[in-house]
């Protein structure tokens, strides 16, 4: 497949579509190219929020850094521009400054990637957006299953998969915080 | 969701239904169609089903079964579902081997294929069931990113190219390189 240069889109350009045009969708750019992902539903966004506030509580009262809700851009490369949005995402203290002067995308990938998974997803889509959170430096991302109400984090060393009887660990990147995998459905 | 009995389908029913091209699974007495799989998917799957085969045969240790047959892994409703290979311990398929039909009970091994349009949380079920009927362990092998993973009761272990599958205690001595399966 020959793709021409002149039809990519830079994350600039990404940031600069108006609101109104994004048309119940939210977008990621691979190597360039604008790609639809899906609305979540209300399920979806209750289980992302569970996660939100409970590490984001974490997160702020320990200053560890900031914890983003999804829709939020990361630039893992540029020319061409690759730039994907995790639900729920969390950078560290000493990779974040002002807020002021962080209006645009995040520059490279978070240290923590929590994608929960829609039931319409492909498990090659997934896959692929897990494994290229790690190949661009995120040291950890939790696939959370409302389905099967389970949950696989992954690193470097590998994956854990984690039932409702167990709880995420932050481990060595929000170290100290633990979340109950059944409060994510609660 | 009122389902109601009488549309339910049995394991019988199913063994008889015209060939019309298509794979079929029961999901608690309901028909789930299969689209034939690709020619990369059914090479990958064959490729594991022969090397697996050639092993087990060589070492006596029981049976493997090609992509289309089906394991009756619940009864009433009826629950059938067919791995792209699998494998049987030698007693089981033995105590098995003059039932006629689907085989009585979940693969002691079940290997997956991923297609690109598998949705997540199907396979991640699909796995669970296994599991949760008996299959010591099932290999998902995904094509796009040349990893497989291999879940156990003990959890999952994920493998790139440059790893190698293991028959562990299910399949034991037996082993093969990830990166075999795609070359």
């Amino acid at each position: 497949m020959t793709t021409t240069k002149t039809n990519l889109m830079t994350v600039d350009e990404l940031l600069a579509i108006p609101r109104e045009d994004y048309r119940g969708y939210r977008y990621e750019l691979l190597r360039g190219e604008l790609t639809k992902t899906i609305s979540a539903g209300f399920a979806h966004g209750a289980h992302a929020v569970n996660v939100i506030v409970n590490l984001g509580a974490y997160v702020a009262r320990h200053s560890l850094g900031r914890v983003v809700s999804a829709g939020t851009t990361f630039l893992l490369e540029t020319d061409p521009d690759h730039a994907r949005i995790p639900d729920v995402g969390f950078v560290r203290q000493e990779r974040v400054s002002s807020l002021d002067e962080m209006t645009g995308a995040f520059h490279r990938a978070p240290d923590l990637a929590i994608e929960v998974i829609s039931p319409t997803d492909s498990l090659t889509r997934v896959s692929a957006k897990t494994q290229d959170w790690l190949d661009h430096g995120a040291p950890m991302v939790i696939v959370v299953n409302p389905r099967n109400r389970t949950a696989q984090a992954h690193t470097a060393d590998g994956v854990i998969e984690l039932t409702e009887a167990d709880a995420l660990d932050g481990g060595d990147v929000v170290p100290g915080w633990t979340m109950s995998v059944a409060d994510i459905f609660s | 969701m009122a389902t109601t009995n009488t549309k339910l389908m049995t394991a019988e029913e199913l063994l008889v239904m015209p060939d019309d091209g298509y794979r079929y699974e029961l999901v608690r007495g309901e028909l789930r169609k299969m689209a034939p799989a690709s020619h990369a998917h059914g090479r990958q799957a064959s490729r594991i089903g022969r090397r697996l085969g050639i092993f087990v045969e060589d070492n006596n240790l029981g049976e493997t079964y090609a992509a289309e047959t089906g394991f009756v892994l619940a009864r009433n409703p009826d629950h059938v579902l067919a791995p792209d290979a699998a494998f049987v311990r030698e007693e089981r398929a033995d105590d098995a081997r003059d039932v006629s039909g689907y085989f009585p009970g979940a693969p002691d091994l079940a290997v997956e294929v991923i297609s690109p349009s598998d949705r997540y949380i199907e396979v991640e079920e699909k796995v669970a069931e296994w599991l949760d009927a008996g299959t010591l362990m099932v290999i998902v092998v995904n094509p796009r990113n040349r990893t497989a993973q291999v879940h156990t009761a003990d959890g999952v272990i994920e493998l790139t190219e440059a790893d190698a599958l293991d028959g562990g205690d299910v399949v034991p001595g037996w082993t093969m390189p990830v990166a075999d399966i795609f070359s």
